[in-house]
């Protein structure tokens, strides 16, 4: 620990600093309880990363994009892997792409467990949280045997993959995956059967297939709402073709639709990983790339555990990239949140949100909250937005 | 910190002491990570590493809390929001720099919207380096800050490797 | 394009205007969903950024590409007829200094509300340094 003073810097003290104002996450508009208008401020996660990568290599680019987001990490590596292979007309061997699909899917399952104890927490229902996230811990643990990390795994190289899948991991693996299912199979039976959590799902947040595809939603969201989107079936990719997944669809567009969604790929996906680690092609686990990546474009589409993540890179024949860009499933999603919550109970807002398994970190974020009958303005923690929420629900079931 | 207190100023400091020291209130803050770190600081409050054990609580407000968890390098729009949580704390506060964009910037380092690292923009107590730092690193490191709250010890800059625990280097 | 992809189509749209009767057209002919707008900044001496819309139909992927003067470049907001491009087109007039007309609003999607006018962070000649305070102490 150092000391407490730092060097060159004055604490601001005593009264508010005039020209320190708080950056509102959100801004509700309500009448009564009813939310007549939404405002999200985006920007707390900006940390300039397309420019960034114009400025480093190739491989720093790698561990770069494996960055951006810590929940979806291999998903992002692997786009731009598979984006710098096709500038560079590489193909990587079949059993890395495999592994790829492997760690993708243990990545995905992670995901739906991070995102079952959160949405759980957010209606209020801690223990679910907790157990959920216990079980997250199994999945961790298997990353971080085939790969060393349990966060950002940096499975992939330019033109394959870093490790093998031995036979005793595959076995431990499979052990694991049944504990997993088991678990898996106890949470859909909770939250498809709990009159509480009921309460807060169904019928709640309804999108129509048509307003879903106007508003260009992706992912589980887009597919609760019966859009069939989901790039491993549509545009499959890596030994997606090999290893096929099932397009997981629900029509009835609500928030108890979006969990189910979920619910039900993490059963696809503990398929698909089963019959990757039994049928695992046997084969080299990198191609050789090109020492110069050439001239040219190229636009890869993944399914990430949000949906989809869009990215293009341009290459000038230099060792650096000359343009990269990076749409993730979050920005789409969030549209469709927006114009959501209009007409719904500021109650409703938590759930919506959790709702499309937003990508930024549910901690910090500050609401406003405006009645527009008289103007009055409130300031609330999301903590306190989620608690109103927890409370108006268990006011009304009484 | 070091002139005379009366013989009363001594024992609420004390009580003060031990209950910071044994429960003390965290406060998380994301300042533009990835959330790496910040899944990885709510593992901790899970129960295969239940840091909840070691008396810390986990709450949203920063009016109440002892010591604040710090992720993220900080990007502009974070930074007016991180100076306003710090200011409302009350004395005395503690803030824990987690992961290496927290210390540095980490991978984000140099980037047009980052100021690169907490302690560019408040003061930081301790640093738990990682991409992100394991549950146990980030228990251990909160451990460790906790520690060097008793009246005992003094704060003191604590760097260990593996290679000084082994014995070696 | 050299190495011409399968599943891919380019589509230069020689004139601005052109832009909306053919996105139009892809609508009515469901022929797919808008994915991304890219920018790219082609440098200070072609003098013109790309914009380049991408629509995707299941796994083909159909890129319009229009070309704009790096000075005073305008675009036409999409957004009426697809709410989904409003935030790509946030995006673009943030980092690229295109202006599109009729969106709705003028504020920042990513980048701060104290970020200095007239400073693109996408373009070539960005300079960070231009940033007063990046990087440094308060």
């Amino acid at each position: 620990m150092t000391d407490t003073t730092p060097k060159g810097f004055t604490i601001p003290i005593g009264p508010q600093h005039p020209a320190l104002k708080e950056p509102g996450h959100f801004r509700f508009t309500v009448d009564g309880e009813i939310v007549t208008r939404a405002y999200v401020r985006l920007g707390y996660a900006h940390r300039g990363i397309e420019k960034a990568a114009e400025e480093r290599n190739y491989i720093q680019d790698l561990y770069l994009l494996e960055r951006v987001c810590g929940i979806c990490s291999h998903i992002h590596a692997l786009a731009y892997s598979l984006a710098v292979e096709q500038l560079a007309n590489v193909q990587a061997p079949p059993r890395a792409q495999a592994i790829r699909v492997l760690v993708a899917e243990l990545e995905r399952i992670h995901s739906h467990f991070l995102w079952m104890g959160v949405s759980a927490h957010e209606a209020g229902f801690d223990t679910l949280f907790m157990y959920s996230w216990r079980d997250r811990e199994q999945v961790m643990d298997i990353l971080e045997s085939l790969t060393g990390n349990r966060v950002n795994y940096s499975a992939n190289l330019l033109g394959g993959v870093k490790f093998d899948v031995g036979r005793e991991q595959a076995a431990q693996i499979l052990l694991s995956l049944d504990y997993l299912e088991e678990r898996a199979r106890h949470y859909l039976n909770v939250l498809s059967k709990d009159a509480m959590f009921l309460q807060r799902t169904r019928g709640i947040g309804v999108m129509t297939r048509a307003q879903a595809e106007v508003m260009g939603a992706v992912g589980p969201t887009a597919r609760a709402s019966n859009v069939p989107r989901d790039l491993r079936v549509t545009a499959p990719y890596a030994a997606y073709p090999e290893f096929p997944v099932k397009m997981i669809l629900d029509d009835r567009g609500d928030l108890e639709a979006r969990f189910e969604v979920r619910m039900h790929e993490l059963f696809e996906s503990i398929r698909v990983i089963r019959r990757i680690l039994n049928e695992m092609p046997e084969t080299e686990l990198v191609a050789r790339m090109p020492r110069r990546i050439p001239v040219g474009e190229a636009v890869v589409r993944l399914e990430a555990p949000r949906g989809e993540v869009f990215y293009y890179i341009r290459g000038d024949g230099t060792d650096k990239p000359e343009r990269l860009k990076v749409r993730t499933p979050t920005i789409c999603n969030l549209n469709s949140v927006v114009r959501l919550v209009v007409g719904h109970q500021l109650a409703d807002v938590p759930m919506i949100l959790a709702g499309i398994d937003p990508c930024f970190s549910c901690n910090d974020r500050m609401v406003q909250v405006e009645q527009a009958h008289n103007g009055t303005e409130r300031t609330m923690t999301w903590s306190e937005l989620r608690q109103h929420g927890i409370d108006f629900y268990s006011r009304s079931s009484r | 910190m070091t002139s005379k207190r009366s013989l009363w100023q001594e024992v609420t400091e004390g009580l003060k002491t031990w209950a910071r020291v044994n429960s003390p209130w965290v406060l998380h803050f994301n300042s533009g990570s990835c959330n790496g770190c910040d899944i990885e600081i709510l593992a901790t409050l899970t129960p295969r590493y239940d840091l909840e054990r070691f008396g810390v609580k986990l709450q949203g407000s920063p009016r109440h809390a002892d010591v604040l968890l710090c992720t993220g390098p900080v990007t502009r729009q974070a930074r007016e929001r991180l100076i306003r949580i710090y200011e409302q704390m009350h004395e005395p506060k503690f803030v824990v720099a987690i992961g290496s964009c927290a210390l540095s910037g980490g991978a984000f380092q140099g980037c047009y919207n980052v100021m690169g690292g907490i302690d560019h923009v408040i003061p930081v107590n301790a640093y738990i380096p990682g991409c992100p730092p394991r549950p146990e690193a980030i228990i251990d490191g909160v451990v460790k800050l906790l520690g060097s709250l008793l009246p005992a010890r003094q704060p003191q800059a604590i760097v260990e490797t593996e290679l000084e625990k082994a014995g070696v280097g | 394009m050299s190495r011409p992809r399968p599943e891919r189509l380019d589509v230069k749209v020689k004139e601005i205007k052109q832009l909306l009767p053919i996105i139009v057209g892809l609508r009515v002919k469901r022929l797919g969903y808008l994915s991304a707008i890219v920018g790219v900044d082609l440098g200070v001496e072609a003098n013109e950024i790309e914009v380049i819309y991408y629509f995707c139909p299941e796994s083909a992927v159909i890129a319009l590409r229009v070309r704009v003067p790096r000075q005073g470049a305008t675009l036409a907001s999409l957004s009426d007829v697809i709410p989904s491009a409003e935030v790509f087109e946030r995006e673009l007039r943030e980092m690229f200094g295109i202006e599109i007309t009729g969106l709705h609003t003028t504020d920042h999607l990513y980048l701060p509300d104290d970020w200095p006018d007239g400073v693109y962070p996408l373009r070539r000649d960005f300079d960070s340094a231009a940033i007063a305070g990046a990087g440094e102490k308060v």
